[in-house]
């Protein structure tokens, strides 16, 4: 199948690829937009704004032990937070708030928090705020409210300080991978970061890939130059070439984007602190490698068919949602199921052609799959490129030939027909 | 000895048929046109020829072998509808076609820079197509189509939309590649051109082949009744007279049918007798579009239906 016609199509591809400005500009910024946006989440994670807040509880001693304890935790430390301590009812409250309103819709207030007598029973307190949803500042003063409460609770009932401390600590809720290699280690956060940006580098890069090879047939087509291209090598071979071009092009930036990962589980070079340590080997890079090759040839396959269809980037953009959608559903299974590798619909969409090209190499990055899965993955997709390269060759060779009208999706079923 | 036979070719788009049970011979080292209008069937039958199209029924034989990629290779296309990769420089598009037609190296990078400067187009080799005027991408086009030395050369509608110093940088390269022994084939519906250039020709219409043969024969069949006549005065008393059959004006020349073979010299006559000044008397002499019209254009104007890509 490959032949010296093939091969100069290849070279041309690749010279025309490689040395694009485009190639370059997202091989160097991709990694550094991911990397810079995880950074800038963290950022914003941990530079939280100054916050003051008003605590209101309905018995003065309440209030007092509130003061003693905030004011000593650790939330004090950075100076980010300034507390105010009032005692009144329920009743008071309302005419609070009202007063209290023109500032918290100013932001010179960050929020009122409540604590009513009956928190005592049920420990159900109101958080009055322009955001009330801001999850970093309750899961911060979760810890000391509930402090209080539960000292105040067992204040008055004989308990030794060390009942007591047990029953004011948290669980703490310590993963462990268990793996077939016997040695269950717990497991650090560094794997989910690194199926994370798996998935954003396969989505991202199936996605570029698959738009220039759509564009550089319709360029083709309406440049007219493909009728010159056919009379020296048959449209097989042209779309092979083109195919195999592209894919080359996409492995190298694969390979150069994951050159880090490679680096840091292959040598010793780099230590990474201890909860970002990834646990993964050279074969889960390898089956990565080798699971997108085969999915970038089923999907450019796709994709240059639809740009043989077309003759206009614009007509293109209207057959081109399918396709998408066979990158986009996968990407969106993989970024969910890393929450829950085991579920059903993850156990299906890493076996099932074509959706297993980005769930499967996510899936085994966060638990561990059987090996005859993975191969099962491999010849799945494998024999799915068999199943839909003849139908993508045949609706290619006819539809780089015609130009003019937009064809109707019942006109490209007949060319199947057609005797090419 | 044919170069080139084209037995039976059908093709059929849907239900219009395209090109009809088309049979022809292309002799060795000869110029051959493909003739016929807008929409006759050229193209498809090209397409066919080129292996581009797979017929319906029929084939296409190559010195008594079916055409495959072999013939590809000995073949310069020049499509009607051509165009470059814009971004591209010329040289390495240059080198890229020779490269798909297996031609790689030294000796032809050294014989696509001397069609470079042949051209006057060396000192523009290093530049993107794109930066090119479009009269200097044909002549791009051109060196592409022969750069491989191809024993054949297929050109389809090779003068439409090409400057007039083109064209006459195309012709010249056409009588080279003749001299040299190759075959010409060429599709056009511009019949001048076709007269001027081809020996054999094929005229097709409606898919079908309606005349075939050297042009030499061909004309000389059809030219036994005709006068062609350039001329001063006014010959309208030649209306009705008993003589003629038709008189037809093709705007510098007029082309006169007599009812009976070698009645030219008392048409002769009478135009002298008449005091018509003549400027060229042409007796025996058809033009290959008063034959196209003669064979053709009787339907001509009521042709709906028009074959896909000509």
């Amino acid at each position: 199948m490959v032949n010296y016609r093939v091969l100069a199509v290849i070279k041309r591809e690749l010279k025309e690829k490689l040395m694009s400005k485009t190639f370059i500009f997202m091989t160097i910024l991709l990694p550094l937009i991911m990397f810079g946006g995880i950074g800038i989440q963290l950022l914003l994670q941990r530079d939280e704004a100054k916050s003051t807040i008003d605590l209101v509880t309905e018995s003065p001693l309440l209030t007092e032990s509130f003061q003693t304890e905030l004011l000593s935790s650790d939330l004090m430390k950075d100076g980010k937070y300034t507390f105010t301590f009032y005692t009144m009812d329920r009743d008071d409250l309302k005419g609070f708030l009202d007063k209290k309103k023109q500032a918290l819709l100013e932001g010179d207030l960050t929020g009122i928090v409540f604590v009513p007598e009956s928190a005592m029973k049920d420990k159900k307190i109101e958080y009055y705020s322009k955001t009330p949803t801001n999850p970093s500042l309750s899961r911060r003063l979760e810890s000391p409210l509930n402090k209080v409460l539960i000292d105040s609770y067992f204040h008055n009932r004989s308990l030794s300080l060390e009942e007591l401390t047990f029953a004011r600590k948290g669980i703490d809720f310590a993963g462990f991978k268990v793996s077939l290699e016997e040695k269950i280690s717990e497991a650090a956060v560094g794997n989910l970061i690194l199926s994370f940006i798996f998935s954003f580098l396969l989505y991202l890069s199936l996605l570029m890939t698959g738009q220039l090879m759509l564009q550089s047939v319709i360029e083709e087509k309406s440049n007219r130059i493909v009728e010159v291209i056919i009379s020296s090598v048959s449209p097989k071979e042209l779309m092979t070439g083109k195919i195999l071009g592209s894919a080359i092009t996409a492995m190298i930036q694969m390979v150069i984007w994951l050159s880090p990962i490679i680096l840091i589980i292959s040598t010793t070079l780099f230590v990474l602190p201890v909860e970002f340590t990834v646990s993964i080997t050279m074969n889960h890079i390898l089956f990565l490698l080798l699971n997108f090759a085969i999915g970038l040839i089923l999907y450019l396959s796709l994709f240059g068919m639809m740009g043989s269809i077309f003759d206009n980037p614009q007509d293109a953009q209207s057959g081109m949602w399918p396709i998408m959608l066979l990158i986009m559903i996968p990407f969106f299974i993989a970024i969910s199921m890393m929450q829950n590798p085991n579920s059903p619909i993850a156990n299906v969409a890493s076996l099932l052609p074509i959706f297993s090209i980005m769930v499967m190499p996510i899936k085994a990055t966060v638990v561990e799959v059987p090996l005859w899965q993975l191969i099962m993955c491999l010849v799945l997709n494998t024999a799915t490129i068999f199943l839909i390269f003849p139908i993508a060759g045949k609706i290619y060779r006819v539809g780089i030939l015609i130009t003019g009208k937009k064809p109707k999706w019942s006109e490209v079923v007949k060319w199947l027909k057609y005797k090419y | 000895m044919h170069a080139l036979e084209v037995k039976n070719l059908t093709k059929t788009f849907d239900k219009l048929v395209a090109v009809d049970n088309a049979s022809f011979e292309v002799p060795e080292g000869s110029i051959f046109g493909l003739i016929g209008r807008n929409g006759a069937g050229k193209t498809t039958t090209i397409r066919m020829m080129m292996n581009i199209y797979l017929p319906d029924s029929g084939e296409v034989v190559l010195r008594g072998t079916k055409v495959g990629q072999d013939f590809k290779n000995q073949v310069g296309y020049l499509p009607e509808e051509r165009g470059l990769y814009k971004k591209m420089k010329v040289v390495d598009i240059l080198h890229y076609f020779a490269e798909l037609k297996g031609k790689n190296g030294r000796d032809i990078h050294k014989k696509a820079d001397e069609y470079l400067k042949r051209f006057e187009l060396y000192d523009r080799r290093l530049s993107k197509i794109e930066d090119l005027s479009k009269g200097n991408q044909q002549k791009v086009q051109f060196i592409a189509t022969i750069l491989h030395d191809p024993e054949f050369i297929i050109l389809d509608e090779p003068f439409s939309g090409l400057d007039p110093i083109n064209t006459n940088l195309l012709k010249e390269i056409i009588l080279e590649m003749k001299q040299r022994g190759k075959v010409i084939i060429f599709s056009t519906h511009l019949m001048d051109f076709a007269e001027k250039m081809c020996d054999h020709i094929v005229m097709i219409d409606h898919g079908k082949i309606i005349l075939k043969g050297a042009l030499k024969e061909i004309k000389s069949k059809y030219s036994q009744k005709n006068v062609s006549l350039t001329y001063d005065g006014d010959i309208s008393f030649l209306n009705g007279n008993p003589i003629i059959e038709k008189i037809s004006n093709y705007g510098n020349t007029t082309g006169i049918k007599m009812k009976e073979a070698n009645q030219s010299q008392e048409l002769l006559k009478m135009l002298i007798d008449r005091n018509v000044t003549i400027k060229k008397f042409d007796a025996n002499d058809i033009s290959l579009q008063e034959i196209f019209i003669e064979l053709a254009g009787n339907e001509a104007g009521t042709n709906g239906k028009e074959a896909r890509n000509g």
